[in-house]
């Protein structure tokens, strides 16, 4: 049922711009990939060309050893057993519950007793058997989701696409319907490309993680990889409020020191690293206040145990351990 | 397939619909099919229209006698020198131009006190200008005519003096039915345009010590200013393309209009073709001028500031006026509906107009002439509702194969289609029927063919058709612009095909528009005058003709109980249908305007 995904070469132009440039990915079968990155990086391209919703100008795309697109063969999107969970769900909305799982199913020349079958299983793996009858209005956004997950888990695809699907829900919900959501895919060990901008829900659902960057791969690795080891600035600024500071200050050479807010230390405790700025805003966060400090024209992050007033100057310094230094 | 093939195998896939898709029957189905929707519209709008530009300019082209393709510019000559047609033109644009104003001035008034006032019964008074724009306009016509003539109901009760009769029967009184009549597109536009605007920006002028009449001078009427101007073009171009009053009231007037004119100048002796093609290009041109004018103000990039979505606004306190102001909605109502509703009943009960409302006047006999299945006025009602039936039907099938053919193509494709659609509705209709006069009477082969034929009821089925199916498509085409792409898409990703996605995703979803469609192309149809006064069949002929010729022998009274009952039995029967449609609607839970009907929501207790 899970399936490996190979993209070679991919590039498309829209409007005469370019969208993916020569773009390489690989996902091995169960793994659970994200492409993070902002408005306009790609990423939806990138998904909508592995779904044949869209076809590159170049490249071939292979799904479980199976060529879906290249230059001689393209592969129709409904042939490709793909399964979508839509940023809007994309539920028909004069059909159940039920219906939506079935209709999706009556296409693929199943008897009734396995179309039957198969929905039931979504259903009660996705908690909504006694929605069934319900339609898509009557739900709340969560359980629309739910349904989402059920009717592409029904229809076995190789591959789960997930498109920006917890945009529509307010913050509270998020998270819970992440936990649930990915719980479901685990379960059914499905391989999955998750398409996002948030990088905390990158880092939470995520076997690896794509950053993109105007239409390429700015780096493929595992969240804790990415974490510890951005390759670049502009990783470090997209990765969990990470400030990047010029090197040249430093004259140490081009690059850019990676100051992750949680590793900042009072001054005393490593005095070869020393920086000092200006605190510009404060904001209490529970166990610590996040303060925002102008060192030359950088802004700069850091978490610090205790308050300090706007316009104060402030000095810290950094663990030789935790001193990172990246190229642009 | 080599590289080069593939490509322009590509390229032909993206090009094709949903029926090659379905047919899966390569470029040659699909360049036929789009060949063929050109084929039809070019048959039933672009070739009429075409042949009354060529009659303007090449005078003899359809000359019985001897034909030739002379070039000339006789016939445009003609408008500086035969008076008939320049004041024919002047009127038309006089009386266009004050309606134009008078019209969105009330319209606009009504959308403010409606939108912005706390006044009472406002649901009710918001109510008011849809049901003036639903009543059919030459029953309005027929009204005012029985209201203000010498004889009228207005004079026996002494409340109109004999020189303000005269006066009606002219200008004054023609700009007063129009303005009655389409103040409702004005209220409808600007309305929309209030409800966009909100009172943000009011808000935040006051709050800086501008007082409120100095806000609407300088935010509030910029701001409003293209909705006020497009209100202007709309009903410009509505009084130009009129036929109703124009055959009625101006005629009596002998205030010439360029629609009455046209229709003379084919229906008198001697017939003056090249005269009437002249007329008509001057109309659409000056309906094309308006139609432009609009589109441009559309983009305009200040509109933006004014957009489809509803924005808070705070009601304006009018104290003790709010009952003054509520009052005088509530005379205009009355005045534009009413009044003249109130006319054509009595007279429809009533034996002659002279006896007025004296008790032995009042009869049953006009509303049982036509109602008796045996009768011509009943024949005439039957086949208006065949004819209403039929071109509502199959203009409303043509308009959602082309929709749904349309899917395939590019945005520009759509787009380019919507705006011929939008412009063609704009196109009067009095021209539309002289040019299906050139084309089925005139025009080698087709005045031969013998479906349709002219002279028959084919023909002009086919006439409402032409003037239907913009309509249609129209509404079919912003149906299907406002599904989500998803819908289709996540189908497609599930294996299913291009014909079941149209029969199971696009068209349970589109169907409420359809009805609504073919329910006003319906109610349109019934209630047409200028096509089926062009092309009125030998036998046969459609109710709005027969109440006319009725009128014209003085039968005001079964003219008005056949209107009545054409009213009554339109607007039953779309009534009927749309029940029929929320029963149906909600056992197989089809779409309701976008909403889905559905049992009673559980949804609060699982959450």
């Amino acid at each position: 049922m899970t399936a490996e995904l190979f993209c070679r070469g991919l590039t498309k132009h829209l409007g005469g711009r370019p969208i993916l440039q020569v773009l390489d990915l690989d996902v091995k079968a169960g793994e659970v990939v994200s492409l993070l990155g902002a408005s306009g990086s790609g990423k939806t391209t990138l998904l909508r060309c592995i779904a044949g919703l869209m076809d590159p100008d170049a490249g071939t795309i292979t799904l479980d050893g199976k060529m879906v697109f290249s230059d001689s063969q393209t592969i129709p999107a409904e042939k490709r057993r793909i399964g979508m969970v839509f940023q809007d769900y994309a539920l028909w909305p004069h059909m159940t519950v039920a219906g939506n799982l079935s209709f999706a199913l009556q296409s693929q020349n199943l008897t009734s007793g396995e179309i039957n079958t198969r929905v039931e299983h979504a259903l009660e793996l996705a908690r909504l058997v006694p929605l069934r009858n319900r339609h898509p209005s009557e739900l709340s956004g969560g359980q629309q989701q739910r349904v989402a997950i059920a009717r592409c888990i029904a229809a076995r695809p190789s591959l789960m696409l997930f498109d920006e699907p917890l945009s529509n829900l307010d913050a509270a919900l998020r998270e819970d319907m992440r936990t649930e959501m990915m719980d479901l895919v685990r379960h059914e060990g499905l391989t999955v490309v998750y398409v996002t901008h948030d990088q905390s829900e990158a880092m939470a659902v995520s076997d690896r993680i794509a950053v993109m960057r105007n239409g390429i791969l700015a780096q493929f690795a595992s969240p804790q990889e990415l974490y510890d080891c951005p390759a670049n600035a502009f990783v470090a600024g997209f990765i969990g409020g990470f400030s990047a500071l010029p090197m040249a200050d430093f004259a140490t050479g081009d690059g850019y020191l990676v100051i992750r807010p949680e590793d900042a230390r009072p001054a005393e405790a490593n005095l070869d690293m020393v920086l000092t700025g200006r605190i510009t805003a404060r904001a209490f966060q529970g166990r610590c206040w996040r303060l925002t400090l102008e060192i030359g024209n950088t802004r700069v992050k850091i978490d610090w145990p205790h308050d300090v007033s706007v316009g104060q100057t402030l000095s810290f310094s950094l663990p030789a351990d935790r001193r990172l230094i990246v190229k642009h | 397939m080599t590289a080069t093939t593939r490509q322009i195998h590509k390229a032909a896939t993206k090009h094709r619909g949903l029926f090659a898709r379905f047919f899966n029957a390569g470029t040659f189905y699909a360049a036929a099919s789009t060949a063929l929707i050109n084929v039809v519209f070019f048959l039933l709008i672009g070739l009429p229209l075409l042949l009354v530009l060529m009659q303007t300019f090449f005078p003899d082209v359809f000359n019985p006698n001897n034909p030739s393709f002379t070039f000339s510019l006789g016939p445009l000559g003609r408008i500086f020198v035969v008076p008939r047609v320049y004041f024919a033109i002047l009127h038309s644009v006089e009386l266009a131009s004050l309606v134009g104003v008078l019209a969105t001035l009330l319209g606009g008034a009504f959308a403010l006190i409606v939108q912005r006032c706390d006044i009472p019964l406002r649901k009710s008074v918001g109510f008011i200008p849809w049901i003036v724009f639903l009543t059919p306009a030459y029953l309005k016509t027929v009204a005012w005519v029985l209201l203000m003539s010498p004889g009228g109901y207005l004079a026996e009760f002494g409340l109109l003096p004999p020189l303000t009769g005269s006066l009606f029967f002219a200008f004054p009184g023609l700009t007063l039915v129009h303005t009655l009549g389409l103040f409702p597109f004005a209220t409808f536009i600007i309305g929309n345009a209030l409800r966009g605007l909100g009172s943000e920006m009011e808000d935040a002028a006051r709050l800086g010590g501008v007082p409120l009449w100095r806000v609407w001078f300088k935010i509030n009427l910029p701001l409003l200013a293209p909705a006020l101007a497009l209100s202007f073009i709309a009903i410009f171009a509505q009084v130009l393309s009129d036929f109703g009053l124009a055959s009625t009231i101006a005629r009596m007037s002998n205030f010439g209009v360029l629609t009455y004119e046209i229709y003379a100048a084919t229906s008198s002796y001697p017939i003056d073709f090249p005269l009437a093609g002249t007329q008509s290009l001057i109309l659409l041109s000056l309906v094309t001028i308006a139609v432009l004018v609009d589109r441009l103000l559309r983009r305009k990039d200040d509109l933006k500031l004014i957009s489809g979505r509803s924005r808070p606004s705070r009601d304006y306190r009018l104290g003790p006026w709010r009952w003054v102001i509520t009052g005088l909605a509530f005379l205009v109502a009355f005045i534009a509906l009413f009044l003249p509703i109130g006319a054509v009943i009595i007279r429809a009960l009533t034996r002659t107009l002279s006896d007025g409302m004296a008790l032995h006047n009042f009869t049953f006999a006009n509303i049982l002439e036509a109602s008796n299945v045996h009768s011509l006025a009943f024949a005439a009602l039957s086949n208006s509702l065949r004819y209403a039936s039929i071109a509502s039907l199959i203009s409303c099938i043509a308009a959602v194969l082309l929709a749904l053919q349309l899917e395939g193509p590019g945005k520009f494709m759509r787009s380019s289609v919507m705006s011929l659609a939008l412009a063609s509705v704009a196109i009067p209709g009095i021209v539309f029927g002289f040019g299906y006069i050139l084309m089925w009477n005139r025009l080698p082969f087709f005045k031969d063919s013998l479906f349709p034929h002219y002279g028959d009821a084919s023909l002009l089925i086919t006439g409402y058709i032409g003037v239907a199916v913009p309509y249609a498509l129209i509404v079919v085409m912003a149906a299907i612009g406002q599904l989500a792409p998803s819908l289709n898409d996540s189908a497609r990703l599930f294996g299913v095909g291009a014909f079941r996605r149209v029969l199971r995703i696009t068209l349970p979803l589109i169907a409420f528009s359809v009805l609504t469609g073919f329910m006003l192309n319906f109610i349109h149809i019934m209630f047409e005058l200028p096509v089926s006064q062009m092309l009125i069949p030998r036998t046969e002929s459609p109710a709005p003709i027969y109440i006319l010729r009725l009128l014209n022998y003085d039968k005001d009274g079964l003219a008005c109980a056949l209107s009545l009952i054409s009213m009554l039995i339109a607007g039953g029967a779309a009534l009927l249908l749309w029940l029929a449609f929320r029963w149906f609607a909600a056992r197989n839970g089809a779409a309701n305007n976008g909403k889905w009907i559905s049992t009673p929501s559980l949804a609060e207790d699982v959450r």
